[in-house]
Parts: C-alpha cells; sequence; structure tokens
C-alpha cells in the first residue's frame, strides 16, 4: 500500500518536472500547423480536403509524441541517474523499483496528456472547418499513444544501461528499425547470407510499430475491428511490460558511484 | 561496519577493479556525535554511500540501527545528506521537502507542517518558494540538511555538511548538530576540516586509504601521547628564564613565557621559578591538537595501524 502511495508520488512530481521543464511545448507547434493547415484547406476547398486534414494531423500527432516520448524517456530518465538527484531519494524507503515505475507512470501520463491536447486540436480544425466530428479518429489516436509508450519503454531500458548519448542513438535506431521492420524481414529475399531465423528473431524482437497503426484505415473509413484493437493492446502492454522489466533489473544492480 | 571492501572498476575498454575501501571497520555508537575524518580520496563519501545503499560492497558486512542493509525498515529512520547534494533544480524548497515527506508516506497537512517548521531551522524561510535551480551553494547545503530531516530521523548522515557554506552557515550547521546531538539522535559525519571536527564530535574515526587507522574518544585519542606540561609563567627576566630552563623551548609572550616541560621535571621546574620571584600562572597537559594529530598520522611512511588493537 505505502508502495503504491509511493510510485504515486514519483508519478506526479514526474508529470510536474515535464511541466515545468516545458516538454509540452511541442503542443504549441501543433497547434501552428493545424491552424495553418485548416486555414490553408479553407480556402483551397477541395473535396479530399477532410482526409488530408487528418491525416496530416494524425502524422504530425505520431511524429510529435514519438520525439517528445525519446526525449523524456531518454533525458528525463538519463539525467536523473548522471546528475546526482537520486542520491537523497533512494536513500528514502523509496524502492528502486518503485521508483523506476512511477518515473514510466508519470512520463506515460505526459504522453497522454500531450496526445489528449493534440486530438483536441484536431478536431477543433475539423470543426472549425464545418466537418463531422468523426470519433472513429480516436482509435487511431489510441494506436499511436500505444506505440508512444513501448517507445517510452524502449528509452527507459536504454537510459538505464548506457549513457545518455548512446540511449538517444539506441533507441533512435530501435524505434526507426521497427517502423520498418516488414524490411528486415524480407532482408534475406535481399541480400543473401544472412539466415532467415535472424532476421526472423529479428522481426519479433523489434516493437511492432505497424500493428498499431491505424491511421489510414481511419481515414479512408475501413473497418477496424475491435477484437483487433484488443489485440494489439495485449501486445504493447506485454512488449512494454516486459522491457521495463529489464530495466528494472539493470536499474536495480546499479552502483550509484 | 564490519571488513568492508570496495573496488569501483575503472578504464574503459579493459576494466581494472580500484579498491577504494580495504577492509573497513567502524562502530558509531547511538547518541553520539561521530566524525569520519580523512583526507580527500580516503574514502569516507564511498562508506557512507555503502552505508545507505547507493552502493553495493564487494565484500563485507554492515548494520544500520541493528539491521542489515537489505532491510527496507531502517530507512524511516534514517536521514543521509548527499556530499555537494543535487536536487531536483524545478522544484522550490518547500516543494522539494513536501515531496520527501509523501515519500515518507506523510499526509499533506503533516508535510507542509515539517516543511516550513524544518525551513525555519535552517533559515531558509524566506527563500522557501524560490526554485531550487536559482539556488546558491549553500541554500542548497541547507535545504539537503532540512530534507534529511524531514523524517525526524534517529541517525543522520551528512557527507561533508560544512561544505560550501559560510561562516554563518557553518556555525547554523554545527548548531543543529549539537541540537539533535542534544534530542538523544546519533550523527555520523565525514569532513576534512578538522575544527569542526574537535568542535563538534564525541568519537572520531581516521580514516586512511580505505582503512581506518585510529578510532574513539577524541580525548583519548589527542591525550594519547602527553609527556609534556604547558607552563606559563610571568615576573621573569630573559636571563631569569635561561638559567631556570637551559635546553627547554620557550616563547617569550610579552609580559609572559610559555614554557614545555617533560612531564617529569615539571616540579623541578616549578621550583625554580618561584625562588626566582617568578610567579606561575597555569601547568596545562599539552594536548595536541586534533591537526597536529593529523598531520602526523597521515604523514607517509608512518606506520600504519599504530592506533589499532
Ligand atoms: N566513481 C568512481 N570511480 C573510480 N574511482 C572513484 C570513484 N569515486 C571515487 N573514486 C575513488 O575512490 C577514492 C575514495 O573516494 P571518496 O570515497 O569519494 O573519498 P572521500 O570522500 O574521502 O574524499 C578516491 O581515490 C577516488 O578517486
Ligand atoms: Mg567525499
Amino acid at each position: 500500500m505505502g508502495g503504491l502511495k509511493r510510485v504515486l508520488a514519483v508519478a506526479a512530481n514526474t508529470f510536474r518536472e515535464t511541466i515545468r521543464e516545458r516538454v509540452l511545448y511541442n503542443l504549441v507547434f501543433f497547434a501552428v500547423l493545424m491552424t495553418l493547415s485548416g486555414l490553408l484547406l479553407n480556402r483551397l476547398s477541395i473535396r479530399q480536403d477532410e482526409k488530408i486534414i487528418k491525416d496530416l494531423g494524425l502524422a504530425a500527432m505520431d511524429v510529435f509524441g514519438t520525439v517528445i516520448a525519446i526525449f523524456i524517456g531518454v533525458g528525463l530518465v538519463s539525467k536523473e541517474i548522471e546528475r546526482r538527484s537520486l542520491f537523497p531519494l533512494l536513500a528514502k524507503p523509496l524502492g528502486r523499483d518503485e521508483l523506476l515505475v512511477g518515473k514510466a507512470a508519470g512520463l506515460a501520463f505526459t504522453l497522454l496528456v500531450n496526445v489528449a491536447v493534440m486530438s483536441a486540436g484536431l478536431y477543433l480544425t475539423l470543426l472549425l472547418t464545418g466537418r463531422v466530428l468523426d470519433l472513429g479518429l480516436l482509435k487511431a489516436v489510441y494506436g499511436i499513444y500505444l506505440g508512444l509508450v513501448l517507445v517510452l519503454s524502449l528509452a527507459l531500458l536504454f537510459s538505464t544501461v548506457t549513457s545518455s548519448a548512446v540511449a538517444s542513438v539506441c533507441t533512435v535506431s530501435v524505434v526507426v528499425a521497427g517502423r520498418y521492420s516488414d524490411v528486415i524481414r524480407n532482408m534475406d529475399q535481399v541480400t543473401k547470407g544472412v539466415p532467415s531465423p535472424v532476421t526472423e528473431f529479428l522481426y519479433w524482437l523489434l516493437p511492432n510499430f505497424r500493428n498499431l497503426d491505424f491511421k489510414n484505415a481511419v481515414v479512408y473509413g475501413l473497418p477496424v475491428p475491435f477484437d483487433v484493437v484488443a489485440l494489439v493492446t495485449v501486445y504493447a502492454a506485454v512488449y512494454a511490460s516486459v522491457v521495463l522489466l529489464l530495466a528494472l533489473v539493470a536499474f536495480r544492480r546499479k552502483d550509484f558511484q | 561496519m564490519r571488513g568492508v571492501r570496495k573496488s569501483y572498476r575503472v578504464g574503459h575498454i579493459r576494466q581494472k577493479l580500484r579498491p577504494v575501501l580495504k577492509g573497513l571497520d567502524l562502530t558509531v555508537p547511538r547518541g553520539e556525535v561521530f566524525g569520519c575524518l580523512g583526507p580527500n580520496g580516503a574514502g569516507k563519501t564511498t562508506t557512507l554511500k555503502i552505508l545507505v545503499g547507493l552502493l553495493r560492497m564487494d565484500a563485507g558486512e554492515a548494520r544500520v540501527l541493528g539491521r542489515p542493509l537489505g532491510d527496507r525498515a531502517w530507512r524511516y529512520r534514517v536521514g543521509y545528506l548527499p556530499e555537494n547534494p543535487y536536487l531536483y533544480d524545478y522544484l522550490t524548497a518547500r516543494e522539494y521537502l513536501e515531496y520527501v515527506g509523501r515519500l515518507f508516506g506523510m499526509s499533506a497537512e503533516a508535510r507542509k507542517r515539517r516543511a516550513t517548521e524544518l525551513l525555519e531551522r535552517v533559515g531558509m524561510s524566506r527563500a522557501a518558494d524560490v526554485a531550487l535551480r536559482r539556488a546558491s551553494k549553500g541554500m542548497l547545503q541547507r535545504v539537503g540538511l532540512a530534507q534529511a530531516l524531514v523524517n525526524d530521523p534517529e541517525l543522520v548522515i551528512l557527507d561533508e555538511p560544512m561544505s560550501g557554506l559560510d561562516p554563518l552557515g557553518r556555525h547554523l550547521i554545527r548548531r543543529l548538530i549539537l541540537e539533535l546531538k542534544d534530542a538523544g539522535k546519533t550523527v555520523f559525519f565525514s569532513t576534512h576540516i578538522l575544527s569542526d571536527a574537535e568542535t563538534l564530535c564525541d568519537r572520531v574515526a581516521l580514516l586512511r586509504d580505505g582503512q581506518v587507522t585510529a578510532a574513539g574518544r577524541l580525548a583519548d585519542i589527542l591525550a594519547i601521547d602527553v609527556t609534556h606540561m604547558e607552563v606559563l609563567v610571568s615576573a621573569l627576566s630573559v636571563e631569569q628564564v635561561k638559567t631556570i630552563a637551559p635546553e627547554l623551548p620557550a616563547r617569550n609572550l610579552g609580559e609572559r613565557w610559555r614554557l614545555e616541560v617533560p612531564e617529569a621535571s615539571v616540579g623541578q621546574v616549578l621550583d625554580k621559578v618561584r625562588s626566582a620571584q617568578g610567579r606561575v600562572l597555569s601547568v596545562l597537559p599539552m594536548r595536541q591538537s586534533l591537526e597536529e594529530f593529523f598531520v602526523r598520522e597521515m604523514a607517509p611512511g608512518q606506520a600504519e595501524g599504530a592506533w589499532e588493537g
């Protein structure tokens, strides 16, 4: 019980940190982008503009979200470990597991707020340009958010095992590779000599962002069945938990020199 | 702590182990102010970090308040101030203390009260709501001390508590340490500033090169070789002094003379002074200062372990 309270305390403080450190400034850019595209498209009044706004909005949400997830996942956690700010806190009854889980929860909440505000911005743009509010978009937003949680967990893992510079490089590489994991899977057909079990293993190891991506389906009105959403939720939850567990193991063994 | 050993890994490609603590034994009695002294690099910080669980020891055994290190319960009863504390700079002093209170499971009201009280005690009331990123080194040190006291700990572990403080701040910390002692708390602090140790500590341990070379009551350690007495006399001329004590070191202090007399010949010297119509002002055992002791103890080539056993 006390443990949960401490996790919440850390999470709340982490969220406060992201606010104070002005992490959410990206929202301003998003707002500007949405407003501009809304105005522009209104002028042009193309038939397809609704799809364009949705497409652009969701893509921007994905990109901004990912950048922020890497930024806070590596930046804030490495900073915490490399500077000595944890020294006083780890002598308190706060367990290392509780600390890391609290951090993860606080950052995940930051990402949620981020995505929520961006969604609101997208809907506002649609509203102001006189479109119908398509609640189906939320499925895509949800997929984006799951992806961000995966990115965050990877960033946390890398931050606990290496320096911030290496952690950023690793996180970015894995995220990019995860986005193009199909390429890796088909690598054995392109380059001879790479044994297919290796590429297959890599494919399964990397986070599969494609499965979480409902953007096109939603924009073009294709069905996204509920059981698919449930399945990718389970996938993301399991993946993030395993990665976080590895981070916990690494963090526990750490010497704070 | 018994036989504690610790090595750091150094180097990137071929990592070597660099031993820092080489079988450290240390016992801090409850209710006392205990100073951990030693030159820079002696291993003081490493020792304290092992105690609070920031570092793992390679070998040995340590207990805090009678409990093994792995046990979490003692953490409710201990306060720790790291060396040059780095506190969240996006918080204010008050917010930081309230956050720490939350980690101890204190209620919102209790946290608020405790923060206000501690800020007052460390003289930070006026800067309570300034973001710590704008705080000076001295202010951080004060808030650092306050955060170590949030849970009203029985044992307070302070790593160089006086470093970076102006005379006012040092005085404040000294006063706080003595207040803690009066309240029956145990204070274990490291320092390389000997005068602090001399005025505050009941006991000290001298660390050198990862080992305790001397430990015990300050008075015992320093009085251990009282062989000379300091005799203060007046109303004597230079010639008289020379005849009384031809080979003894004597120093003129205006009207008075300070003689360093071996214990055995004190009576003889006093008789001579009186027969020369001189006045004896005082006779005191010549305790060495902690500094003299320290310098001798840390001198290279000094027989190690001279004070053990
Ligand atoms: N992270 C580290 N890596 C390698 N050596 C270290 C590290 N931290 C401290 N040392 C070495 O360990 C020794 C003891 O350091 P420390 O415990 O900080 O001493 P003190 O606090 O008494 O000045 C020093 O020689 C120092 O150079
Ligand atoms: Mg030190």
